[in-house]
């Protein structure tokens, strides 16, 4: 079951905005302010979401989901974020 | 007189045959003892299987208050392994659901204290240190799940992330292209690879990457962005605006991104003609 979480790097987006939008009112429309204010917002993706809970019987067994997860090489069976959903 | 009474007879055998006897079912097997000692474990093993059912039906509906208690009151019995280290395990997400970031983190340290190969402890405490900004232990947590699990694709997506919050560029980008080795199809690898080069400088490999993660996910907005700001720095200003305008038209549920990405395109407006 996964957690969900606030979107890490929308803070900082805001600020790369804010600055931005600072930029245009002290100096006017400049594009390389705003440039400089998006190249900020190249912010990495979002940390996953936490793995979910295991039952009294413990991570061992191929039963434990979130060990299984922990351990996949594959995106999907390691229940990374999807971009899309 | 006889052959109804040897058909009743074989029905009947027939039916007991068939059927069995169903009986009140427990889910933890009644006591057969009277020993005193026994019959206190017994209460307490039965305890801690309804608190843990409980507190994971909990979590699973987001009852994050409901589900802590009942994994403290799993630890204030003291369970021998594995359900000490799971129960704390178990709390940790309910404390992150309560936005308890640092009970979080110290109920997964005691878990990995008592069972240092548990992988997906280790996977939560590097996911909840970087949202406490611990890039430290985030670091160290990430590591050991490495140590453990090499191919973990959770593993390199957090110590690709924490060495990019961290401006290791070089740790980020060998995560982040070992991901995508591994994954090809996994657009966030290629993306997260993307962020690193261009703020490496590498525009062209930067362009390249944002562009397999839009093919593999083209509603990927700040995906749209991120290529958008390469192509204004390599002068190609039409392409970008085109950039900024997709990332515009799918990211109405990003505020923020939207305002950012509309007023890139309207920059890149051409004057009009005289």
């Amino acid at each position: 079951m996964p957690v969900t979480m606030r979107r890490f790097g929308d803070l900082a987006l805001a600020a790369a905005l804010l600055l931005g939008l600072l930029g245009v009112g002290v100096a006017g429309t400049h594009l390389q302010r705003e440039l400089a204010a998006a190249a900020t917002a190249l912010v990495p993706s979002r940390p996953p979401d936490l793995l979910g809970p295991i039952t009294e019987a413990g991570r061992s067994g191929w039963q434990c989901v979130p060990e299984a997860q922990a351990a996949a090489r594959s995106w999907r069976d390691a229940a990374l974020p999807d971009p899309e959903h | 007189m006889r052959t109804p009474a040897i058909a009743l007879v074989a029905a009947v055998s027939l039916f007991a045959f068939c059927t069995r006897a169903s009986g009140q079912e427990y889910a933890t097997p009644a006591p057969r003892t009277t020993d005193l000692r026994r019959l206190h474990a017994l209460a307490i093993a039965r305890a801690v299987h309804a608190y843990f059912t409980r507190g994971i039906a909990d979590e699973q509906r987001g009852a994050w208050d409901d589900a802590a208690r009942s994994f403290e009151a799993v630890l204030a019995l003291h369970p021998p392994e594995p359900q000490n280290s799971t129960a704390r395990y178990d709390l940790a997400i309910a404390y992150a659901g309560l936005r308890r970031y640092d009970d979080a983190a110290s109920q997964l340290r005691a878990a990995l204290r008592a069972d240092p190969g548990f992988l997906a402890a280790w996977a939560n405490l590097a996911a909840i240190d970087l949202r406490r900004g611990d890039l430290a232990e985030a670091r160290d947590a990430a590591r050991r799940l490495l140590a453990l699990a090499p191919s973990s694709a959770r593993g390199l997506y957090e110590r690709g992330l924490i060495a990019l919050q961290d401006g290791d560029l070089r740790a980020a980008r060998t995560a982040f292209s070992t991901l995508a080795g591994s994954n090809p199809r996994y657009a966030l690898a290629h993306y997260d690879l993307a962020v690193v080069l261009a703020r490496s400088g590498d525009l062209a490999q930067a362009e390249r990457e944002f562009r397999l993660a839009l093919a593999l996910a083209p509603r990927y907005a700040r995906a749209s962005l991120g290529l958008g700001v390469v192509l204004v720095r390599e002068g190609r200003l039409a392409d970008a605006r085109a950039a900024f305008a997709a990332a515009a038209a799918e990211s109405a549920d990003d505020p923020v991104l939207h305002v950012l990405a509309l007023s890139l395109e309207r920059e890149l407006e051409p004057p009009p003609a005289p």
